[in-house]
């Protein structure tokens, strides 16, 4: 049943041009962090991580965030829509099958825009002909950058459910992307969903992170998701719909 | 007119927009209160009114855009989804007057937004002890300058808003918007001036320029002729989106 909720999500997705939004915003971060590399290269010495640096700032603290919460307000959009949700509510699916689905469409869609991502942060570095060899650790933060977007994935997909409006959903993400700026300068990063992202990533500090600290971070995104996931799913359940 | 503008707000009654818009500026603030102490604490010569609201005033670059959006689309999202223009168009009410009335709503709410920053900012200044006086002069500027920008992106995203049924476009052009903003003063002076987003700081009563790695924060008084300029754009964009909207099938 699962496989095909996820289909007929796949399916109303289709003819929606949401793949327009998912290419240009990483699209454009890149554009931006290279112009910024190239016009610094004098200060900007270490080559792919001097660029990660510029294309992953404006990428994973502020494009990235709410492109997820454009997306879970945009799968949401339907069933808001034309009493949908009491059409959906009483089909023989189960409310966990019509939330999973939905974040595994949203998984597979974030996948796609990252590995957009990289092979545009790749691309862009043999434009500007950079010498040294395509560090590895990009693959990691590319990844861990995906896992931390499926948790973020989760709580704004909670939050499209349950709120009508299609903006306001994500003018919380984006207060709580600033919060969680404010949560990795105070060292609570891992301890808040939001600052996810940017210890994933590595955006403001290039090193990967390893062993014990890998570990956590895998098992808040993990704790988190799961957490989320079952608050939404019980809701689904146990609340009133209103169409 | 003036009752079509009550109505906008009537059916906005139970969407929390008010509290929505009071807790967006309440994290802009905190944001924007927390950069100030710092910059004050490793410069305590510099002059705190001018770094907070230089401070607000580029933080209103990233924010406003998004927040303009965002209530832009709520006004315009839920004729949509109630698929209400068909008992909207048939009453007395002008198309051209719904157009007005719910661009006249948002910039009401942006202005709430404006005033609120206003306060946020005598409020931070007098418990935190700047160097009293409070620049009072310096407020309205301040004020219209933010209100002036607002409205030239809010004729935008509403002409997005109106036009195009799935808001996830308007939503990202206002996040581009932000983008831009922000990013605006570090374009060439020919660029930027065509970002509408970035005019928060070129529109505020101080601003400052990077020189020998430090900042220096200049006074500036309204100038008229960017005043007009936005001013203009802003008609041109309504008046657009209005002309666009009355051809358009709802």
């Amino acid at each position: 049943m699962l496989k095909r909720s996820i289909a007929a999500e796949g399916l109303k997705l289709r003819h929606s041009r949401i793949w327009l939004i998912l290419f240009v915003l990483p699209s454009l971060s890149i554009l931006i962090g290279c112009a910024n590399y190239y016009l610094n290269q004098g200060v900007l010495h270490q080559e792919w991580y001097s660029l990660w640096t510029q294309v992953s700032l404006f990428y994973g603290e502020f494009f990235l965030p709410i492109l997820i919460a454009i997306c879970c307000s945009y799968l949401c959009r339907l069933e808001h829509q034309n009493h949908n949700w009491n059409s959906l509510m009483a089909a023989p699916i189960s409310p966990a099958h019509v939330f999973l689905a939905k974040l595994a469409v949203l998984g597979i869609l974030l996948f796609f825009v990252q590995i957009f991502f990289l092979l545009l942060y790749y691309g862009a570095g043999k434009l500007l002909q950079l010498s040294s060899p395509f560090p590895l650790e990009t693959l990691g933060w590319i990844f861990k950058g995906w896992l931390a977007c499926i948790t973020i994935a989760s709580i704004q997909l909670g939050l499209s459910l349950r709120i009508r409006s299609f903006a306001t959903p994500i003018g919380i993400c984006l207060c709580a992307v600033f919060m969680g700026l404010g949560m990795y300068l105070l060292k609570l990063g891992m301890f808040f969903p939001y600052s996810l992202l940017t210890i994933g990533m590595g955006i403001l500090q290039q090193k990967c992170i390893m062993g014990s600290e890998n570990l956590l971070f895998i098992i808040m995104n993990l704790l988190f998701t799961i957490l989320f996931s079952f608050i939404s799913i019980y809701r689904l359940k146990n609340t009133d719909i209103t169409a | 007119m003036l009752k079509a503008l009550t109505l906008e707000f009537f059916k906005l009654r139970r969407s929390w927009i008010f509290t929505m818009i009071t807790l967006f500026i309440g994290v802009e603030f905190l944001w924007a209160s927390l950069s100030v102490s710092i910059v004050l604490s490793r410069h305590p010569d510099s002059n705190g009114w001018e770094t907070l609201l230089v401070t607000v005033a580029s933080m209103n670059s990233l924010f406003l855009p998004i927040l303009a959006a965002i209530v832009s689309s709520r006004i315009c999202d839920m004729e949509h989804k109630g698929d209400t223009w068909k008992l909207v168009l048939p009453t007395s009410l002008k198309l051209n007057q719904i157009y007005a009335a719910k661009y006249g709503c948002s910039c009401i709410l942006m202005l709430y937004a404006a005033l609120l920053q206003t306060l946020a900012i005598t409020c931070y200044g007098i418990t935190k002890g700047l160097p009293p006086p409070v620049p009072f002069a310096w407020f309205p500027t301040f004020i219209i300058g933010t209100m002036v920008t607002s409205m030239a992106i809010l004729a935008v995203q509403q002409w997005v808003s109106l036009s195009l049924k799935n808001q996830a476009f308007a939503l990202s052009l206002g996040m581009v918007g932000g983008f831009l903003g922000l990013t605006g003063d570090l374009f060439p002076s020919a660029v930027n001036r065509i970002f509408i987003w970035s005019y928060y700081t070129k529109l505020s009563p101080v601003t400052f320029h990077f020189t020998d790695n430090s900042a220096h924060y200049i006074k500036q008084t309204l100038s008229l002729s960017t005043l007009t300029a936005v001013i203009c754009v802003t008609i041109i964009f309504y008046l657009v989106g209005n002309l666009h909207l009355s051809r358009q099938e709802m």
